[in-house]
């Protein structure tokens, strides 16, 4: 029962990350949100509250958004796990990233690493949620800047396309 | 409080003995949400008990059984019978909802839990395993905070709800001034309505209280009446006007005792309006 891939104390894991199989060495209280920042240079995750309140270091395991404040780094071994680095791209943004850009709804961008992953969480799983559905799937994402109108403006054009588009 | 150590059993009788083994030390984790909240100082060593198949909604006729590490959000869909997607919609977070697990949320209870209010007012039972295998009904769970019932080696396996049968409704209802944030008041209720009056009800409520309480109290003084919510909340105010509420912050024991007798009456009214029309 003892760990077997103990290292000086720390234990070594192995997960997917946007795609690619990695690996990386967590101390059992190392939460996950330090470790995609500083082994893995996954900058897009904030740390806004530390405690689970705000959403802006949400993540996406295995097709679920989480919080990576919350999470200690040895829980996602052997998982699925995406941060913004793996979605889109500058030249082929994701349609919820255009769409945030089309409608302004980017000030700080703070939150919106947050906002895009949990939107891309709910949209993988029903491209046309209704809109209690989407309000629900985002209440976990804070946002000081905008007051929420041109968030909302964009992820409802994006399921508005994804409507015409027949998905 | 901090993890010194994390050990992934890989069988449930290897969690158990690993469990037993640590003692005080260990501490079985699925989601891990609630570590935020814990006051000890004392180092732990993280047992895993996620895949361990402690997961899982199953339909066994006349109830639900649900594991003990089943994720908030798997119980948001609805099915015959099934109320516990009132609840789930309403806890916490989309993020914490797929994060939390029904058993993280009922073995230690914070005041501003949710489900440990819904299922003292749903009934049912809690199937603990370990060291010796029972089932303990909820209004003995409940009682005090139910890590007492734990020793080293236990775990809790699943949850027994009983369905709701014809004419019995289900209501639940939460005061809290963000998603994210700690519920100020949390009510529930199962009724039996016949002829537009009701018959019997369970009520329970938290938050504004210590520990989950159920209300007998309400539950009698409700007994025999119509299905009005002025009428509800007329006897609820009567029969609680005498108990102390946990003060809401910056609140006071008057605007503390209207808001709990509201969303009581609340849940107890909604109940009425969701009946199961199905034998």
């Amino acid at each position: 029962m003892e760990n077997e891939n103990t290292i000086l104390g720390a234990i070594q894991i192995g997960f997917t990350l946007n795609g690619v199989e990695v690996e990386t060495l967590v101390e059992a209280d190392e939460m996950l949100i330090d470790v995609l920042r500083r082994d893995f240079n996954c900058l897009s995750v904030k740390a806004g509250c530390h405690e689970g309140s705000c959403g802006a270091c949400t993540i996406i395991v295995d097709g679920k958004p989480v919080l990576s404040c919350l999470l200690r780094g040895w829980q996602i071994a052997d998982k699925d796990v995406w941060t913004l680095e793996g979605v889109g791209s500058y030249d082929a943004p994701h349609p919820v990233q255009q769409a945030l850009v089309d409608n302004g709804a980017v000030q700080c961008g703070f939150c919106i690493p947050g906002m895009v992953l949990s939107a891309k969480a709910v949209l993988d799983e029903n491209p046309v949620p209704d809109d209690d559905e989407m309000r629900h799937a985002m209440d976990g994402n804070l946002c000081r800047c905008t007051g929420y109108e041109k968030i909302w403006d964009a992820l409802t054009s994006v399921i508005d396309a994804n409507r015409k588009g027949g998905k | 409080m901090k993890l010194s150590d994390f050990r992934r059993p890989s069988t449930l009788k290897e969690a158990s003995s690993l469990l037993k083994e640590l003692g005080d030390d260990g501490l079985p984790i699925a989601g891990g949400t609630a570590l935020h909240f814990l006051t000890t100082l004392k180092d732990k060593t993280a047992v895993d008990i996620t895949g361990l198949g402690l997961d899982g909604i199953k339909d066994n006729g006349c109830h639900f059984e649900i594991g003990s590490t089943t994720y908030v959000s798997d119980l948001m869909k609805r099915r015959d019978g099934w109320v516990l997607c009132q609840v789930a919609k309403k806890m916490s977070t989309n993020q914490i909802r797929h994060m939390a697990t029904v058993g993280g949320n009922i073995v230690s209870v914070f005041p501003w839990a949710d489900f440990p209010v819904a299922l003292l007012a749903l009934d049912g039972r809690a199937e603990i395993i370990g060291n010796s295998d029972r089932l303990v009904d909820f209004d003995d769970y409940f009682k005090a905070q139910p890590a007492r019932l734990f020793e080293p080696g236990d775990l809790l396996k699943s949850i027994k709800v009983r369905k709701l049968i014809k004419n019995e409704g289900f209501g639940y209802h939460k005061e809290v001034r963000t998603a994210a944030g700690f519920s100020m008041v949390t009510a529930a209720a199962r009724v039996m309505v016949t002829d537009e009056k009701i018959e019997e009800a369970r009520v329970a409520v938290g938050a504004c209280t210590g520990i989950p309480r159920r209300l007998t109290d309400v539950e009698d003084a409700v007994k025999g009446i119509a299905v009005d919510w002025k009428e509800i909340n007329k006897v609820v105010i009567d029969a609680t006007k005498n108990r102390k509420w946990k003060l809401i912050e910056a609140q006071g024991v008057e605007y503390t005792a209207h808001l709990v007798q509201t969303v009581i009456t609340d849940a107890i009214f909604n109940g009425c309006q969701n009946l199961n029309k199905e034998a």
